[in-house]
């Protein structure tokens, strides 16, 4: 997700699925940063906090300008059977955009069904999804030591070679993280990243494709204070990515985020916001294509949300809408 | 809407505009019929055939049924807005985003992303009632409803589209008398048609119509009847294109209502049952229906504030696995 030098690896035809654990909106910023102390004190350049992992860099960004915008019906149902395992129940009904000649858009409507089970312990993580149209996710999350972690994520698909699996090795070291990463099709990569300041933090990665002969490397860097987050990624597959994000108060923050890319030469800028407020979450944003989006979730009851989104293409003249409800943690 | 007969008439390319100046939800099925007292169910009057009651106009017969089992489902975002100028004078603004079904080859369902601006003015005086529309896409409605005498009303209802051919225009006389109704309607492309209908006991009414299309030389007659009760109301409509419609509303309680409704078309060999439930809350409208071709439907309004309704909208076509959801907002009257 924030790594934009594997922008050259094609997506994973199921995005993951999100956190569990997770309060029902995201934590938003206000979990994230930590309240700054009083007085100037000397760094002790031996002494930093660890950064955040090298993918998470543009977290807080992506949480408020990327939300999960859907067209139609969504009804989630998680069941937890004791402390540890869950189930969930997930339906979609809406309609999916298919390509089309020149610049009509077409829009053919589907359903599905997915099933999933979680495992949680606090040093193994067990996750699975099964949808009706045969797609299996799996990803487990394992902390063989207190420093280092092991990540497996497969994607199982009914088409022939879409079928995607990856291992992440991630070590965590005092002021420092590094990861490794084998990918199905010959995927190699590593990213490493360092705190430099208490309030700096930068790194770099790579990744060699082998089937493609593809390689690359990348930088970013991420600076935060408690008031506002300042992320710069740059790699060699020309993409350039910067993000800003200002928390003005407890209750709203706002984000912006621009994107080029040297290859296809394609720009694009979006600015959003985030009110979290007791009783539901709204996000909106707006962008240089002309798109404007909103996301809201309102909290009915103990467990029980209910999602509006919207999203209007006005270059396109596009127009998504779907509400749904989420029972359950 | 009732008339079954004038089906054979292709439909006009713009809906009715909803009656202005009934309760967001409509009145529903407790609004219409008279709470029964206690002392009537006691004794049997002697039945007075000189004093019977006026019966619905013959449009209206299924009029229960169709407020239950046929709400406004949309797929989308619908946005209304209605602004009281004065007493008698307002202004409407109504904005639509979301798919169009287009029809494509063999089975499959294609929708198109569509969007348009309604704007409206109404003016309603108790003799006088003056209504317009005019839309994005260049289709202008209007409608007029005036009073000329006690008994009788003349009602116009116009729409004028860009394409050729298709504007159309109406005018009904209607002439209410103490236990009878007849109306007389002149239409462009030479359309003709006469309805009566008559109040044969306090609870039974019928009816009959009858209609020449001049340009095609069609014509066509009808019968209808309606029995209604304080807790049930059930109609019957055979007309001589070929179609044949029953309905049968129950009112459970003060809150909920039940309606089925049966259609029949001789010529298209074509049969629809459906089922529904009404049920009017204090703070929303909960409407729900399902069809003998496997069709889902629910409509929910809800009201957050005075005058604000949150509208959700949901039709689930299982058969042809199509799906329509939608939500939205009323505010204003």
């Amino acid at each position: 997700m924030g790594s934009v030098a594997s922008a050259a690896v094609p997506p994973p035809p199921h995005s993951a699925p999100p956190q569990a654990g997770v309060p029902p909106y995201g934590p938003g910023l206000a979990g994230i940063l930590l309240p700054r102390s009083e007085g100037e004190e000397k760094v002790d350049y031996l002494n930093l906090p660890c950064p955040v992992p090298f993918e998470e860099i543009q977290r807080e960004a992506l949480m408020s300008l990327k939300p999960e915008l859907f067209e139609g019906l969504r009804f989630d149902f998680t069941k937890p059977l004791n402390q540890k395992f869950s189930l969930s129940h997930s339906v979609f009904m809406g309609s999916l955009e298919v390509p089309a000649q020149a610049s009509e858009t077409i829009k053919v409507p589907t359903a599905h069904y997915e099933f999933g089970a979680n495992f949680l312990d606090p040093k193994l993580m067990l996750i699975g999804r099964v949808m009706t149209d045969g797609r299996l996710n799996a990803r487990v999350k394992c902390d063989l030591t207190d420093n280092l972690t092991l990540k497996v994520n497969a994607q199982l698909t009914q088409e022939a070679h879409y079928s995607q699996g990856m291992f992440n090795f991630d070590y965590k070291g005092s002021d420092y993280r590094a990861q490794f990463q084998i990918g199905n099709n010959a995927f190699y990569g590593a990213n490493y990243i360092q705190s430099v300041t208490p309030n700096l933090s930068m790194g770099t990665e790579m990744f060699w494709l082998g089937h493609q002969r593809k390689s690359g490397i990348g930088f970013a860097s991420r600076y935060n204070t408690d008031k506002m987050v300042g992320t710069l990624q740059v790699a060699s597959t020309g993409i350039v990515a910067l993000s800003y994000v200002q928390k003005i108060s407890e209750k709203v923050s706002l984000a912006s985020d621009f994107m080029y890319n040297h290859m296809s030469r394609d720009v694009t800028a979006s600015f959003g916001y985030d009110y979290l407020l007791r009783q539901c979450r709204l996000r909106g944003k707006i962008d240089s294509n002309g798109v404007v989006a909103a996301y809201l979730e309102e909290r009915l009851n103990m467990g029980v949300n209910f999602l509006l989104s919207a999203e209007i293409d006005h270059c396109k003249k596009n127009y998504k809408f779907g509400f749904g409800m989420t029972v359950g943690e």
